[in-house]
């Protein structure tokens, strides 16, 4: 039970999270707000590339077991077919919003990305996994006194009628993107093409990344055929297309480039967002 | 000076410490189990899973950069079809599902460094590393800190990491943003000549196939080494 000091302090705690530009009011009205604004506040939170920062300390993290475990029960959710990576990486990555972006750990991310699916594809009830988090927590009352951290599941549920994407079995034995070969029909493009990358508007969700749109480029590999990141994130079924790795001159993409004239950057694309430069 | 000519409340900072539970650790076993209980997958394939990963680390790609080194033919294979090449230093990178470990996908590649490029690995959107090969990716290598500045200021990033690069060797920083897994196979370092794989393996660090530094001899840990100790440490990692 908490106190109402506590209530009023953890209040306090969240109402100095800020995820918002300082100059504005909290949801302010169309007038106060430009294109610019707006792209901001719409881009995908993951999409930090060449967003100004200051040094800091590089360190590596042991990892905690909670960690360790939550990468497996991600990849086991894609092996099973209850998501697709390209969903899990929008869920965690993007769906969870500027604040928990930046100040969750990693992992905690990738774990609330598994609560949002399986509550969202209607496997698990909110209220039921509320209960059980509580049930958890009694468990481990008065701290871990040598217990250790595990699972007690009540029993083995059966599987086969959970709904599951057919993503296993198609690509079985050959990989991902393998099993989407031969289905996006000629390359646009080939090795050595000039290229610009559109300005699609954004909204949502997009893997291709905002420091590269409106500059020219280079082909430099024609990689895979694959689903799109905006299509295959929702698992609808959609046509593959080519995907490119393109290079660009660093100086020329970035003004005030400090390091020399031949850096080179190179990203991956798919082709919709690929225009000749010629 | 006395054990008490100090001002603070003593009730507070000599309380008895409680291991406690974290809120991730409950959400995790939660899920964990209702999970099994309504067969989303059984404990099995949980088991499975986990120790696939815990077995997974950077001495296969090391390996790998070892004999493509002591064999041009080698090499030759490991840049044409990096995951046949794999295969020989006992990654399959089908395994475990059949069809990989759904975050990585199976769509590697090794950049090569030349006497005038340089090759450094990044993901600005996520995290993508090639896991099957090289292990889970380092805390630093996800910060927002990394993946913000290392496709925009590559060179004092890399000098963070005690690597200075001069003007004539061209950066060449690969932003792996989708299906695509990169490692980078630097250049045996002079001095080296007569070594064996074993020996070179030594000096093949994580670091060096990030491309955050540049393999040398008598040096055989990662630039960083400083480590966050885990609250409630598991078997990876």
């Amino acid at each position: 039970m908490s106190t109402a000091a506590e209530r009023a302090a953890q209040l306090e705690l969240v109402a100095r999270l800020k995820s918002a530009y300082p100059e504005l009011p909290d949801a302010p009205t169309p007038d106060m707000l430009d294109h610019d604004r707006i792209t901001a506040y719409l881009k995908p939170v993951h999409d930090v590339g060449g967003e100004p920062d200051a040094p800091m300390k590089y360190e590596n993290k042991q990892y905690e077991l909670w960690e360790h475990m939550t990468y497996v029960i991600c990849e086991v959710l894609g092996w099973r077919g209850i998501w697709l990576s390209e969903e899990r990486r929008r869920i965690g990555n993007v769906d969870v919003g500027r604040a928990e972006y930046l100040g969750l750990p990693y992992y905690g991310r990738w774990l609330i990305a598994v609560a949002r699916v399986l509550v969202e594809k209607h496997h698990i009830g909110l209220s039921e996994l509320s209960e059980r988090m509580a049930e958890v927590q009694a468990r481990y009352a008065g701290g871990l006194e040598g217990k250790t951290l595990e699972a007690k599941p009540k029993s083995e549920g059966d599987g086969s009628k959970v709904k599951r994407n057919r993503h296993a079995e198609e690509a079985d034995g050959k990989g991902d993107p393998q099993c989407y070969a031969g289905q996006a029909g000629k390359a646009k493009f080939k090795v050595g093409d000039p290229v610009v990358v559109r300005e699609l508007p954004v909204i949502f969700y997009t893997r291709t990344p905002e420091y590269v749109r409106g500059a020219k480029g280079e082909i430099e590999a024609v990689a895979y055929e694959s689903p799109a990141a905006e299509d295959e994130t929702w698992d609808r079924p959609v046509k593959p297309e080519w995907f490119y790795v393109v290079k660009f001159n660093m100086a020329e993409l970035f003004y005030g480039y400090t390091g020399t004239a031949h850096d080179v950057i190179s990203t991956e694309i798919p082709e919709r967002w690929l225009q000749s430069a010629k | 000076m006395s054990d008490h000519d100090h001002d603070h409340d003593h009730e507070r900072t000599v309380a008895p410490m409680v291991d406690e539970i974290t809120d991730f650790e409950v959400l995790e076993i939660a899920l964990r189990e209702l999970c099994i209980e309504k067969g989303i997958f059984t404990a099995e394939e949980h088991r499975l899973m986990t120790e696939f990963a815990e077995q997974i680390g950077p001495t296969p790609a090391a390996h790998l950069v070892a004999k493509a080194w002591l064999d041009p033919e080698f090499k030759k294979l490991a840049l044409a079809e990096p995951m046949t090449a794999s295969k020989e230093v006992g990654v399959d990178w089908l395994h475990p599902t059949g069809w990989g470990t759904p975050s990585d996908f199976t769509a590697f590649q090794i950049l090569a460094d030349t006497p005038t490029v340089h090759n450094v690995i990044v993901c600005a959107l996520c995290s993508c590393y090639p896991r099957p090969i090289l292990g889970n990716s380092p805390e630093w290598y996800r910060t927002p800190n990394y993946r913000r500045r290392l496709v925009r200021w590559p060179r004092q990033v890399l000098a963070e990491f005690g690597l200075y690069l001069p003007d004539e060797i061209t950066v060449h920083v690969q932003d792996s943003n989708q299906k695509h897994r990169f490692m980078v196979m630097p250049l045996q370092p002079e001095g080296t000549e007569d070594w064996s794989e074993d020996q070179l393996v030594e000096i093949i660090t994580r670091d060096c196939l990030i491309g955050v530094a540049l393999p040398k001899a008598g040096v055989t840990t990662n630039v960083i080494t400083d480590t966050r100790p885990a609250i409630h440490p598991g078997n990876a990692g």
